[in-house]
């Protein structure tokens, strides 16, 4: 019995990362799927979300005022980095992939230089813990994984079934046809690269909730990110989301039955053996990044 | 995509002349570097100068890889570190020397390189330089979770002596001077790489790979061959930091080390045989002359490398080279060359 306790106990944890891993992977899958832009300070915007949320707490507001903070101020930063630099990168991926490194470096600094490298925690905005029948429920891990479910639904039912949605999937089909069409392309990678930034604050805020922050954060998290977004598919949202589910579990078992140290390790395996053997992804997605070809 | 601030690259097929002008200026720039400990500079002066050094190396690999077959390596920071370690932990175990880590430590980082290159190459376009980052973070991990075989997070320390015909090299002017040399050693042998049938092989794969292969060119060969000799290059400049420092640890070979010599090689421009000498020295000097502390240098150095790609996609050197030729336009076989690359940007921004 005890030991089916830890199982359920590892399932439920690990639903809890998988749901922030879930939200970047969304993010990226989008931002590389659809647009072709290989951003990996993606990581850092979803730093950045948790050091707005830590900043907003900690000067007094609400825990869901400064998720709401977190939000808006990543999505501008994402408008502000995309009209500045990202866009005059479109026709040389590798070129944004790079310029996507220079901006790891210089945001992580930016808030070490103004907020020390330290961990950064806030007080948990949900402090209840439910005890069913010998499994403990944290009431915040079960926030996080409601407002997920909540944000990524909307975001699957945006990009599937609204007017602006089909009309991004068919710039992505053919770019030039559908700007025919009367398709504001280039607004639409703008829309899609702040619909995903505004996703990694989120994620940002939700995990500070979870767990202590540092300004490093964002590495590991990235390649989780990417990870997840090449083994469900680039563009595939539904395929994230499930490819999130299995990494953050496996997460949580490999925590809990003593293997933590091989934790970051993960991601860089599953996603150099998915590009490795199955390039477009488990669940199928679109055939890579051809807005930007 | 040939520029007109690189003639060496055109000219080398019909006479060996003009392509031995583009190595002299690095060769003189060298022999002047050597100079320096006569004006006894401070022991900081050296030590940075040092560690210049031992990147520029790695930038030599780095340069054939990239500036001639047109290959991005984002992790490789990681083969250094390969090489670096090789030196430790054979100096531990083994009991074996600098002399002989350096073909051991190049052999072991070639091996990695191709053990890296071989699935990284299969996977197409810009992927591959995602898997080159995974690959080099991956080390890192590998590393710190080593156990005591690699020392875990604190890592090695490297002991012993290095001596040259009985001399003792670890006075830090002397090891400057060994590095001065190795420098020179991988600058003429980049050089001779990018001169020789090989290198116009490789550049033939960087201009347009299908066509390069429709030539009978063994295009998957030869960019895995260019990985390896960017491995070589690596490893040996592992080597000199690991007995330069005495002392290496998993984080040094991690994310931030490979952007930052990514940084070094895409600010000296990838295609001049001075760029890496360039590169290197900028970087390692810049924060320096602008008295940065580290945080602020870091923030510096990504600002540079986002400009640097945005602004001068040839790199910083090549770029002022170009706004030269532009303001003193002279000869007309060179304003054909600055046409021509006018072209070629121009076909490379519609692909």
């Amino acid at each position: 019995m005890q030991a089916v306790d830890i199982f359920i106990q590892q399932i439920l944890n690990g639903l809890s990362i998988a749901s922030v891993i879930t939200l970047i992977a969304v993010g990226v899958t989008l931002i590389f799927g659809l647009t072709g832009i290989i951003n990996f300070a993606h990581g850092e915007f979803l730093m950045i979300g948790g050091i707005v949320t830590w900043l907003a707490v900690s000067a007094g507001l609400g825990f869901p005022l400064a998720v709401v903070l977190a939000i808006l101020a990543v999505g501008l930063m994402g408008y502000v980095l995309e009209r500045g630099i990202f866009r005059f990168t479109l026709e040389r991926p590798t070129n944004g992939f790079i310029v996507s490194l220079g901006l790891i470096v210089v945001l992580q600094h930016v808030v070490v230089l103004f907020w020390n490298p330290n961990q950064k925690s806030i007080p948990r905005p949900l402090t209840t813990v439910w005890d069913v029948g010998g499994v403990r429920i944290a009431s915040v891990r079960v926030m996080v994984v409601m407002i997920t479910i909540v944000v990524v639904a909307l975001s699957f039912r945006m990009i599937t079934a609204s007017r602006y949605g089909r009309a991004l999937r068919a710039s992505v089909e053919d770019r030039d046809t559908a700007a025919l069409m009367g398709i504001p392309v280039r607004r639409y990678i703008t829309g899609v690269f702040v619909l995903g930034s505004a996703l990694a604050g989120l994620g940002g805020a939700l995990l500070i909730a979870l767990f202590p922050i540092t300004p490093f954060i964002g590495g590991t998290m990235v390649m989780k990110g990417f990870a997840v977004a090449l083994i469900g598919g680039l563009g595939n949202i539904y395929g994230a989301v499930a490819a999130g589910l299995i990494l953050g579990i496996v997460e949580g078992f490999s925590a809990g039955y003593g293997f933590s140290q091989w934790t970051d390790a993960y991601p860089f395996v599953l996603m150099i053996l998915v590009l490795l053997f199955c390039p477009h992804g488990l669940f199928g997605g679109t055939s890579g990044p051809r807005m930007a070809s | 995509m040939n520029n007109g601030a690189e003639p060496q690259g055109r000219h080398s097929t019909n006479s060996a002349v003009p392509a031995l002008r583009s190595l002299l200026p690095v060769l003189v720039v060298l022999t002047l570097i050597a100079l320096v400990p006569l004006l006894s500079p401070s022991n900081r002066f050296l030590s940075l100068a040092i560690s210049a050094g031992i990147n520029v190396i790695a930038l030599y690999g780095l340069s054939v890889l990239f500036g001639q077959t047109g290959i991005l390596s984002m992790g490789h920071a990681a083969l250094v570190g390969v090489g670096a370690y090789t030196a430790a932990i054979l100096a531990r175990d083994f009991g074996i020397g600098f002399w002989l880590a350096l073909p051991a430590a190049a052999l072991t980082s070639a091996v990695f390189a191709m053990i890296v290159g071989i699935p990284s190459l299969r996977v197409g376009g810009h992927h591959f330089v995602i898997m080159t980052f995974a690959f080099g973070q991956l080390l890192a991990i590998v590393l710190t979770n080593g156990g005591d075989y690699t020392g875990a997070a604190t890592g090695l320390d490297i002991v012993g002596p290095v001596t040259l015909f009985g001399a003792d090299m670890g006075d830090l002017t002397r090891y400057y001077l060994m590095v001065v040399a190795f420098v020179a050693i991988a600058a003429v042998a980049s050089w001779a790489i990018i001169n020789s049938p090989y290198g116009r092989t490789l550049r033939a794969i960087r201009e347009n790979e299908k066509l390069a292969a429709s030539l009978g060119i063994n295009v998957g060969g030869h960019k895995i061959g260019a990985f390896v000799v960017s491995g070589i290059f690596a490893g040996i400049s592992g080597v000199l930091l690991a007995n330069f420092l005495g002392h290496i640890s998993p984080t040094q070979f991690a994310s931030f080390p490979s952007i930052y010599l990514a940084l070094m090689v895409m600010i000296g421009g990838a295609r001049l045989i001075a760029g890496p000498l360039a590169g290197g020295i900028l970087v390692a000097f810049l924060p320096e002359v602008l008295n940065l502390d580290p945080v602020q240098s870091r923030i510096v150095y990504g600002v540079c490398l986002i400009a640097v790609i945005l602004l001068l996609p040839e790199g910083l050197i090549a770029g002022i080279v170009a706004a030269v030729r532009k303001v003193f336009v002279a000869k007309p076989n060179e304003r054909q060359e600055l046409e021509h690359s006018a072209v070629s940007k121009a076909s490379e921004a519609r692909r």
